[in-house]
């Protein structure tokens, strides 16, 4: 079966990409100016010390044998341990992804689906006031740095308004009181929710664009289609056209949806620096300043693999809802 | 003779447009296609035709309208209907619609067995095997091979495209079947083989078809009965033989002369200048006038009634001058004559 | 320049492309010992065009006539024979020589709506070529070209844009375009086909008139054969990458010899409804550039199929007809020729070097 091979095929490229992207992380960070051990001599270390750590890390070892190791390592989700922290990176780095996950996946599902019936709206009316502010707001919420959203928001309905917290997850005595619970625990609390409400407002405005302008012009270049018009003809009744413009229209909106997931990850670390939010973003940050480079090095793999991953449902995706994609034609 | 399966009296249609003026698309049709005849609508691009057709099946787009005049389907006026009377009806049961690209008509995410269950299921009782089967038996019919009822559209060439959506427009075994440019994107080949089974369909379904085409060589082959159209009016309504042999709206002489003949390839073809006027007020004027070498200031004056032909109330030419058009365009009325067709079986 | 050249010849000319796509099929063929596999479009085409001579290539679509045209005005490069401009090889040319190659062969599209810029005017659209040549030209030289392709007064097209043209009015300045560099060919693809029927008899008539003004070659390609044989004086009747059958435009439409040439002439509507056209006898759908069958490509649907077919039928002339030749194993003795071999079969790599040996 033909649709199967594409999916074999996909797999493969995306877990080839995986590891390619993980080789070029080791090759960069081996090639950055100043190795590993510059750190710890400027920190003050004695050269006899250095040593010890090194032939501990194993950093004395030839570049292939570590290497190799680097990549096993990996496979067992073994990424190092960190500088400043001491603590496996794998452990530190966890909980963040989990924190920029139920923010940033929650956000961008949200902004599709207002998004997307907002631009199928002002595609199937086209022409009123109603399409021209909504074209011209979207616009603008895209157009302001999505940092800067953060810090208009913040300054209206916290500073002003004060009805949301300025930054944070939790209070500093509730995350303290949340200790050892699991991560889910704090969803039943409603002082999350509260800190919840304006990043997640920035991502959804922020990305609203998208959604709402392809869907637009999606709906009114599938209106014209041939196929809409025989399926008239045909005589299916108007909820059924409606339905099927809708599919069709969706489509290149769908495939958008894993795009703007994995790509939100870039301004995340913005958002979540204005916010701030305990997730990668600013875990990197935080990282970068404090030249923790097993931790960068393995950010920078997460975002690699987010976004391959992204791009990978999308295929995956396309290949279920368009059969042109994946079912090969035979044109005789 | 019994009542014609679909008649067309004096019917206006008029797109509203964002603008000061509307499009008068069509002005004052009237024409009638019997009971079992292959009936061609010709004209060039623009002229009216498509929107004609769409009138007929309700498939007009949502700015345009049927001002006034009537369309009858076996005698029931439907101009008026609403878009669930047409439904109800009208589409599919009655009249089926062969479209005009029929390479973006089928649904690309759907398999063709899908889109007939589809078509079963908001006209008919029949369950989904019983309606698969049917695609099947029809499959069959226009040379498919039966395995392939489970593809999807893009995994068929044009050619069986086309017969696809023939297979599809006898689904429910309508009395018109209107083909909006049956063949224009085939190469000729395929075109002369979904000809032919178009042609079959006469007599095997008991089928009256309405053929829009801007060809006229193929409805001088296939059809029984013909109108030209010219700028959203009428020119020349009558039997095909008629028309052929004695053509008497310049246009319909002149369209006639351009056309290639493979058999004659010394023929001069004949050359219409100019282009028909934007339909952007109700023309009271013959619309043809300005193209036409023997126009007369009483052309610009009113739009032409149509004049019976040696009185044969079927042949119709909607000119002021039928009457001296023998006379007239004497020359363009005899091409062939003294000219042997070079063709193998011809010579 | 001497009557014997002709001005442009094709040597056994071929066009194949690569159908394998990307990286993957790279590794998968590498690892399955695959070659890559082929898109034969063009397979062996030979035609010579002489001076003041019009050339039709016809054929279906698929059959590699586009194809044909991008490869002769420099678009793609052959992957075999020889292209030769004036008897030199155009393989040999430097920088320069394609320059005065590329103002000497100009080309008109088959779609007058799209092939004009649509933010120059008429005036722009014929100065650009004359600029880009570094010829002298004024505007009395662009009125001249428009008056001759029937724009007339010429003033009043100057400043238009293609918005303000009709299909055939556009059509005329695509062919003022193409004849205002004093080209020694024109190759026209379909240029009336996307034209209402009033208009394309205009332009074909102007294309009738023009060559024989300007002198000029021209190649035709068209599906079309009821308008080709008003303009062309030979047609090169083209199937699955290869000419089936060359013969001049009477000959041809009166005495086809290939299977494939006389269906394609008995499909063709005839506009009299007195006249019973006998329906050809073919079968199955236009070939597969893809998948093609070995020895005659046109064997599947050929009603004349015979045991030999599955061989390379060669190119002969006919007796008696210099002008005619045709590529069918019904018109010659195989005992006599030399040289004909069953193709190379299933290794494509093998074929690309040894296809069109047999010409």
């Amino acid at each position: 079966m033909s649709r199967l091979r594409y999916f074999v095929r996909r797999t493969f490229i995306t877990a080839f990409l995986i590891f390619l992207v993980a080789s070029a992380l080791f090759l960069f960070f081996r090639l950055m100016p100043g190795d590993y051990t510059a750190l710890l001599t400027q920190q003050g270390m004695q050269p006899d010390q250095i040593a010890r750590l090194e032939a501990k890390w194993g950093l004395n070892e030839p570049m292939h044998i570590q290497y190799v190791s680097y990549v096993t390592n990996l496979l067992t989700a073994d990424a190092g341990q960190s500088f400043r922290h001491g603590a496996p990176v794998w452990d530190l780095v966890k909980p963040r992804i989990i924190n920029s996950f139920i923010l940033v996946a929650p956000a961008i599902t949200a902004t599709y689906i207002i998004g997307g019936t907002l631009g199928a709206v002002i595609g199937k009316y086209r022409g009123g006031l109603f399409e021209k502010s909504s074209i011209i707001s979207v616009s603008v919420f895209h157009s302001i740095p999505d940092f800067f959203l953060g810090i208009l928001l913040i300054a209206a309905f916290s500073e002003t308004a004060g009805i949301f917290p300025t930054s944070g997850m939790l209070s500093t005595r509730t995350s303290i009181l949340m200790q050892g619970e699991p991560f889910y625990a704090k969803f039943f609390l409603k002082e999350f929710w509260m800190h919840y409400a304006l990043p997640f407002a920035t991502i959804t405005l922020y990305f609203m664009q998208y959604p709402a302008l392809i869907m637009r012009n999606s709906v009114v270049e599938v209106s014209d289609q041939e196929f809409l018009h025989y399926h008239r003809l045909k005589g299916l009744p108007q909820s059924k056209l409606l339905q099927k413009l809708i599919r069709h229209a969706s489509l290149p909106v769908i495939t958008l949806y894993p795009i703007s997931l994995a790509t939100s990850i870039s301004g995340l670390v913005l958002i979540e620096v204005v916010f701030n939010w305990p997730g990668i973003g600013r875990l990197l940050v935080d990282s970068v300043l404090a030249r923790d480079f097993p931790v960068i090095q393995f950010v920078f793999l997460v975002a690699a693999v987010w976004v391959i991953l992204g791009n990978f449902v999308v295929d995956l995706l396309y290949g279920v809802i368009d059969p042109r994609v994946s079912v090969e034609g035979d044109g005789e | 003779m019994s009542e014609p399966i679909l008649e067309f009296e004096d019917v206006d249609i008029t797109y509203r447009t964002t603008g000061d003026s509307d499009v008068h698309a069509v002005n004052s049709a009237s024409f009638a296609i019997e009971e079992h005849d292959y009936f061609g609508l010709v004209g060039e691009s623009g002229c009216g035709k498509s929107t004609l057709a769409d009138s007929i099946v309700g498939g007009l787009d949502d700015n345009g309208e049927v001002t006034s005049g009537k369309i009858r389907y076996k005698g029931e006026e439907i101009q008026d209907y609403s878009e669930s009377e047409f439904n109800k009806k009208i589409r599919w049961k009655e009249i089926s619609v062969i479209p005009q690209s029929s390479m973006n008509s089928l649904d690309p995410v759907m398999k063709l067995s899908d889109q007939a269950i589809e078509m079963a299921k908001y006209h008919t009782d029949l369950t989904k095997a019983e309606a698969v089967d049917r695609l099947r038996e029809l499959f069959d019919v226009v040379g498919i091979s039966e395995s392939r009822i489970h593809d999807y559209p893009h995994q068929f060439s044009g050619g069986m495209q086309q017969r696809t959506i023939i297979a599809f427009s006898l689904f429910l075994q309508p009395s018109l079947i209107i083909a909006d440019e049956p063949t224009t994107a085939l190469d000729v080949i395929m075109q002369d083989q979904i000809l032919d089974y178009i042609n079959d369909l006469k007599d095997d379904w008991d089928i009256s078809m309405l053929m829009i085409t801007h060809d006229i060589s193929i409805v001088f082959e296939n059809c029984d009965s013909m109108a030209v159209m010219h700028g959203g009016q009428m020119a020349e309504t009558g039997r095909v033989v008629d028309l052929f042999d004695r053509p008497r709206h310049p246009y319909a002489i002149l369209l006639q002369n351009a056309f290639p003949d493979v058999r004659f390839p010394d023929r001069e073809l004949a050359v219409i200048d100019g282009h028909p006027p934007q339909l952007l007020d109700d023309p009271d004027y013959c619309t043809f006038a300005d193209r036409c070498p023997w126009a007369v200031e009483d052309c610009r004056r009113g739009a032409p009634d149509p004049q019976e032909i040696e009185g044969d109330a079927d042949h119709r030419a909607w000119c002021i001058r039928a009457d001296e058009m023998e006379d007239l365009a004497a020359d363009h009325l005899a091409p062939a004559t003294g000219e042997t067709s070079i063709l193998e079986e011809d010579t | 320049m001497s009557n014997e050249t002709p001005v442009l010849e094709l040597r056994s000319l071929e066009k194949y492309f690569d159908t394998s796509s990307g990286l993957f099929d790279a590794v998968k063929n590498r690892i399955l010992g695959d070659g890559p596999s082929y898109v034969r479009a063009v397979d062996g085409v030979n035609m010579k065009l002489e001076q003041n001579q019009v050339q039709g290539v016809i054929g279906e679509s698929g059959c590699g006539k586009t194809t044909l045209l991008r490869t002769l005005i420099g678009l793609y490069n052959p992957t075999g024979g020889e292209l030769l401009f004036h008897g030199r090889p155009v393989s040999e040319f430097d920088k320069d020589e394609w320059k005065e190659f590329r103002r000497h062969v100009q080309i008109i599209f088959q779609d007058p709506f799209n092939s004009l810029d649509p933010k120059f005017s008429v005036r722009r659209t014929l100065a650009e070529p004359l600029e880009i040549h570094n010829m002298e030209y004024d505007d009395e030289r662009i009125a001249e070209m428009l008056e001759s392709v029937g724009l007339t007064p010429p003033e009043k097209y100057l400043t238009r844009f293609p918005n303000q043209l009709s299909g055939g009015e556009k059509q005329r300045v695509a062919i003022a375009r193409a004849l205002i560099t004093e080209p020694d060919i024109i190759l026209a693809d379909e240029p009336a086909s996307m034209l209402d029927v009033s208009t394309q008899a205009e332009i074909l008539n102007l294309l009738n008139k023009l060559t024989d003004e300007f002198g000029v070659s021209m190649v035709y390609i068209s599906h079309d054969l009821s308008t080709v044989s008003y303009i062309c004086d030979t047609i090169n009747v083209m199937y699955l990458g290869r000419v089936v059958e060359e013969a001049p435009t009477r000959t041809l439409l009166a005495e086809p010899k290939h299977p494939y040439t006389k269906a394609l002439i008995q499909s063709i509507p005839i506009p009299d409804p007195h006249y019973d056209r006998k329906r050809p006898d073919l079968d199955g759908e236009p070939g597969d550039p893809i998948n093609m069958p070995e020895g005659c490509r046109f064997k599947n649907r050929c009603p004349k199929r015979m045991d030999i077919c599955d061989r390379k039928p060669l190119d002969i002339a006919l007796e008696g007809e210099d002008d005619h030749t045709v590529a069918c194993h019904l018109y010659y003795d195989h005992d006599e020729v030399e040289g004909d071999q069953p193709e190379p079969t299933a290794d494509p790599a093998s074929s690309a070097t040894s296809a069109g040996d047999a010409a």
